[in-house]
């Protein structure tokens, strides 16, 4: 375990903090083309319909009008908006512009014009006669409803994920180890509870942007805030017909993904425009777009069954899960299997346990990948539960977790069979210090003189809950990730990598781990990310892989540097490489020696003159997963049961921190969006299925008023098979709040509330009820 | 309709539709560091300086600046490089997509109250949504920024 | 927002033709409005050259300019603090920075902060042409006066008072409020049910013919209002906040 680190693991700063904050115009629309087209997307107007027919001739001929585009004049070629790798777990269910439009917002078509004004005013003269069909709205009702949401032909899955489209569902997921049944008939001590989770939104402030243009070689230039630049080069080639040479993708700074812009919003529309008009062609979504047509968490109602015998050994867990995947199938079988497969291992004593249900379609937004992914959704529903256990067996929560959770050097037998779409990965937890996490926050929170409940005021009680999380670092042999380093003259060092920052501070960390390996300062690195022409490939920013995957991958890349400089120094120094010894900055062998800056530069105009680069990949073969005890406080009115965080505290194995404020900026940014999840982001729908939380008046994302005392700590932990023991930190944070915050309030007032968000006014009922 | 006022330290004249937002005339004419993120007056990423008082620019019509002095962050680039300092250290630095609005922000909480306290703090920047950080590190780095008391 | 031409009135006179001819002209007050909703209209008529920007003391009553904006409102040391501490509350200091008070006063919003802490006051309105009537009246009369707002009077009294705002969170619209003042009288408001602000009246009566009982006022007042349904909550939660502030509010202002 390497310990004395001089760049990893210390307080660096970001290496782009600066220019930021100084506002420099860096993000896609910033960079969009003087001139460029506006594309503006007509939306439907129904949650189900089918379009009978579409005319445009009107609004074609409006002055200013470039281009319009509709079902009738687009490829129509299947494919998946979800952005993954290939071949996809997602159903390929979306086209580009189709026949049926799918929830209130689908696209209808899309007008590319001189500016915003025109675009809209065109867009009114479009005739569109629908055929009214009857909606699916409650998600608890899609299996094998009469109205079928897919019913067209030309959809399919890439490998058999449970695809049933004539039934509604988009996939579906059966596994069990043991005998679940007769566990539970052994068990002394049986719960049981339903919970629900809500289509939270990402609600990046950044909306869905691009722009595309055509350059010098008539190559197709797509600017996008994606976390997946090289994914969505693969995709839009493959269905608008184009050789993957003859289309460029590139990220530019993105404002915050959250897994929101792993997917597609926009890209086909500004890409078929710039194809047809030769003209640059931008396409930006309007906040109400960002919220009710790009995609939102999905919705879910999670069953369990636990028991367990009297001394708290919790011996089967039964998860059946219905999770609501909107209009299309972007992520249907891969959240929902997170569900279980990132949560479930956390009780890996279990004699047997039971994992699967379906993912239906709806007429609602369509859902994908969001934060968490399944495990936030998992958690609050098997964090809840093992409360109500605890309660059942008159034992402290802490200590029932405690008793059953993950430790160091186990395992758990749910690592194998369930992957990400498919079979897992066996994994021995080479590093986990969960049972520290949970003992250290119980001392942070003083938990022992806070539980369950205590009065403070007239009208105010305090209460605490707790919760633990775990989730993964990549997608093994799914997720590769890679590195180009190029040496300069003067000694500093070129890093490109596809590794995609959307916000998250990968370019920083990436750097850092080059700065490490290579021995030298920050200000050596430059680092350039995400290009399809420019960059090596890499899967993306998702599934918390950047600094594990793509840090790998950066690691390998700097140790390959290394050696290339040893040998390139042995040369002038007439040496054998074994003799060099190099300290990031001088190559010494016996008496004799060379600076880096002059080795460097002499390579590119001197002796021997060459380029120095080199390129590593890397491709896991595990997923070690990151962990995290989490306890909170609350106060509440004993009257109108609104609350107000007071604490949150956390402690995280994420291995090393690479950058510990960065690390800590990822834990404190998930809390408060799981927070927000767990509290105040109502998700609502009108009886026709109109979204209506779809402003930031209407979606009540937290405020800087909202936010408690956070307290976030990370356990001395070091991963072998991570960079500098490195794990992953981007999503764990999320997981905990809406169990932290239900089991609060059943500390508080003795009720539980099954469907989140938790709102003072869902407490109101449910004391009016329990009285 | 040209309108006439003065940019970050210069007079300029911008012909603009008369009901248009000062968000869209000032990314027009080339000033990026201002952002559009709601375009409904609820995110505050498209706060700028109108006589030194922090502004809604997408909410602000154009021709009401009139005679008036505008200043986007790029009058204030020192200011802004210290504040960034100060959220590198915190663990406030994310997207970055706010963080332009969130130095005029403070560059106006400073001249109206060098010294405030975390309520204060809070008070002044709860129109600036963040889904990145937190905001307790935001918080942090404010307050050291301004070297303020608790 | 579209618009054909934006013209800074020179005269009040000049305004008020300009809104007479055609309902397509409308007065901009600080635009927040006339952005979130969209508007489509022929002329803007600003007002910001015609000395509305004022907050002056005149002896009974502080007389607030319609074009205050609510950020100058609420530093204003001759306005009651509870009316600072209400309109502190509303967004974030680069919104009220443009929102002005004659905007909030006038568009009657169900969701105001303003008006439910003004109807807890004596105010009266000033329009032009020359007319003054009070908030109550305003607010109650369906419909929005003809003429331009340009001046509220917020008559002094020695009074306690207390102010409440529910929200989701910090940055949105009032689930309720509650304004309770008690000067020479007790007056009680309760606002965004999501109804406009009302005055209590019976609640109000009970407490001014000498009502000890502030539990029973606050069912009085949840009584004699209408109580509805948003997308952000229900009629039922509504109601139990008005009873709890309601009562609350009591208790305070008789500390």
């Amino acid at each position: 375990m390497k310990k004395n680190f001089k760049v990893v693991n210390n307080l660096t700063p970001s290496v782009d903090g600066k220019g930021l904050m100084q506002g420099r115009g860096v993000y896609t629309d910033d960079l969009a083309p003087q001139g460029a087209l506006i594309v503006k997307i007509l939306r439907s107007p129904h949650a189900f319909a089918r379009i009978k027919s579409i005319d445009v001739s009107e609004a074609e001929k409006y002055p200013g009008v470039a281009c319009i585009l509709t079902k009738d004049n687009v490829p129509h070629v299947s494919f998946t908006r979800a952005g993954q790798g290939y071949p996809e777990p997602s159903p390929y269910d979306k086209f580009i512009l189709d026949e049926y439009v799918r929830y209130v917002g689908d696209e209808v078509a899309a007008v590319a014009a001189v500016d915003e004004e025109t675009a809209l005013a065109a867009m009114k003269l479009i005739k569109v006669d629908y055929e009214v069909l009857e909606p699916v709205l409650d998600f608890e009702k899609a299996f094998e409803n009469k109205s079928v949401i897919h019913p067209e032909d030309g959809i399919h899955d890439m490998f058999p994920i449970g695809f049933e489209p004539k039934k509604n569902v988009a996939a579906a997921y059966e596994m069990e180890v043991g005998n679940v049944e007769e566990e539970l008939k052994k068990s002394e001590v049986v719960v049981e509870d339903t919970f629900y989770s809500q289509a939270q939104a990402h609600a990046m402030i950044e909306p869905h942007t691009c722009n595309a243009r055509l350059d010098e070689h008539n190559r197709l230039v797509v600017y996008s805030t994606t976390q997946t630049p090289y994914h969505m080069r693969r995709i839009i080639c493959k269905t608008l017909g184009l050789p993957v040479d003859r289309v460029r993708v590139i990220k530019p700074r993105v404002g915050g993904g959250f897994g929101g812009k792993q997917a597609f919003h926009g890209e086909m529309f500004v890409s078929l425009v710039t194809l047809r008009t030769n003209r640059p062609a931008k396409c930006v979504y309007t906040r109400e777009e960002v919220f009710g047509c790009s995609y939102t968490r999905h919705p879910m109602r999670i069953s369990l069954r636990v028991g367990a015998n009297k001394d708290g050994v919790i011996n089967a867990i039964d998860c059946r899960t219905l999770s609501d995947t909107g209009a299309y199938g972007e992520h249907a079988l891969t959240v929902f299997m997170i569900v279980g497969s990132k949560v479930l291992p956390l009780y890996n004593k279990v004699k047997a346990v039971k994992f699967g249900g379906k993912v239906v379609y709806t007429n609602h937004v369509s859902a994908g990948a969001y934060r968490g992914y399944g495990a936030i959704q998992g958690n609050y529903a098997v964090e809840s539960i093992i409360d109500e256990l605890a309660e059942a067996l008159h034992m402290d929560p802490i200590k029932l977790r405690e008793i059953n959770s993950m430790k160091e050097q186990e395992t758990s037998p749910i690592f194998k069979i369930m992957g990400e779409g498919t079979e897992g990965t066996e994994m021995i937890m080479e590093s986990c210090k969960l049972p520290y996490c949970i003992k250290r926050g119980r001392e942070l929170m003083d938990w022992d003189k806070k539980y369950p409940v205590k009065k403070v005021g007239d009208h105010k009680i305090r209460s605490v809950g707790c919760a633990i999380a775990m989730q993964g670092s990549g997608i093994p042999f799914l997720d590769m990730g890679s590195c180009t380093i190029k040496l300069n003259d003067g000694g500093s060092y070129m890093v490109t990598v596809g590794a995609t920052d959307i916000g998250q501070g990968s370019d920083t960390v990436i750097s850092q781990i080059v700065a490490e390996a290579l021995q030298t300062t920050m200000d050596k690195v430059i680092i350039y990310s995400s290009d399809t022409d420019l960059t090596p490939y890499d899967c993306g920013a998702y599934a918390s892989s950047t600094t594990y995957v793509s840090g790998n991958a950066a690691y390998n890349a700097a140790c390959k540097m290394r050696e290339r400089l040893i040998k390139e120094a042995a040369v002038e120094l007439k040496a054998k490489p074994d003799d060099v010894e190099f300290d990031g900055k001088v190559f010494k062998a016996g008496d004799k020696e060379i600076s880096l800056v002059d080795l460097s530069t002499g390579r590119l105009y001197n002796n021997d003159t060459h380029q120095i680069a080199v390129t590593e990949s890397y491709h896991g073969h595990v997923s070690p997963p990151p962990f995290m005890a989490a306890f909170g406080e609350f106060e509440f009115d004993t009257e109108t049961y609104e609350y107000k965080m007071i604490k949150y505290v956390t402690v995280t194995d994420c291995g090393t921190t690479i950058n510990p404020a960065l690390a800590k900026g990822q834990v404190e940014g998930g809390i408060i969006q799981g927070y927000g999840m767990a509290s105040s982001e109502a998700v609502i729908y009108n009886e026709k299925g109109k979204l209506l939380s779809n402003t930031f008046d209407t979606y009540h994302i937290p405020t800087v008023k909202e936010v408690g005392e956070l307290v976030t700590e990370f356990a001395d932990s070091y991963e072998p098979t991570g960079p500098f023991g490195a794990k992953s930190v981007g999503e764990i944070g999320i997981d905990t709040p809406p169990a932290v915050l239900c089991n609060a309030v059943y500390n508080a007032f003795g009720v539980r509330i099954h469907h989140l968000p938790i709102t003072p006014e869902k407490i109101f009922e449910a004391m009016k009820e329990k009285k | 309709m040209l309108v006439k006022f003065n940019l970050n330290g210069l007079d300029v004249e911008i012909n603009v539709k008369p009901g248009e937002y000062l968000l869209d005339t000032l990314r027009n004419y080339g000033v990026k560091s201002v952002k559009k993120g709601c375009d409904g007056s609820s995110c505050g990423a498209c706060t700028v300086l109108v006589d030194d008082k922090p502004v809604l620019s997408c909410s602000l019509l154009t021709a009401k600046v009139e005679g008036h002095k505008v200043m986007t962050v790029e009058s204030i680039q020192d200011e802004a490089a210290a504040l960034s300092e100060c959220f590198s250290r915190e663990g406030a630095d994310q997207c970055g997509f706010c963080n332009a609005a969130f130095a005029l922000m403070v560059h106006a909480l400073k001249k109206e109250n060098p010294h405030p306290t975390d309520e204060e703090i809070k008070d002044y920047m709860v129109g600036n949504l963040c889904r990145c950080t937190g905001y307790q590190s935001q918080q942090k780095a404010i307050k050291a920024f301004l070297g303020g008391k608790k | 927002m579209k618009a054909k031409s934006f013209l800074r009135a020179s005269s009040l006179e000049e305004a008020y033709k300009l809104v007479k001819e055609s309902p397509r002209n409308k007065i901009v007050a600080g635009g927040l409005w006339l952005k979130k909703g969209n508007a489509d209209v022929d002329t803007l008529i600003d007002l910001s050259l015609l000395g509305l920007e004022k907050i002056e003391d005149k002896k009974d009553y502080v007389e607030v300019g319609a074009m205050v904006s609510q950020r100058e409102l609420e530093k204003s040391p001759l306005v009651p603090e509870v009316i600072r501490e209400a309109t502190k509350a509303i967004m974030g200091p680069a919104f009220r920075e443009i929102a002005t008070v004659g905007g909030s006063v006038y568009g009657k919003y169900g969701f105001s902060d303003i008006i439910t802490v003004l109807l807890a006051h004596h105010v009266e309105l000033v329009f032009y042409p020359e007319a003054v009537i009070t908030l109550d009246e305003y607010v109650k009369k369906p419909g929005f006066y003809d003429g331009i707002l340009t001046n509220i009077r917020i008559f002094k009294d020695k009074n306690k008072a207390y102010f409440k705002k529910v929200e989701i969170t910090a940055l949105d619209y009032p689930i309720l409020n509650v304004a309770v003042v008690k000067g020479k009288e007790y007056k009680v408001v309760v606002g965004s049910r999501p109804l406009v602000a009302a005055l209590c009246e019976n609640s109000t009566k009970y407490l001014n013919e000498g009502g000890k009982d502030f539990a029973k006022a606050a069912e009085l007042a949840v009584e004699e209002l209408k109580f509805g349904d948003s997308i952000a909550t229900k009629s039922a939660y509504r109601k139990q906040l008005a009873l709890t502030y309601v009562r609350r509010a009591l208790e305070e202002v008789s500390k």
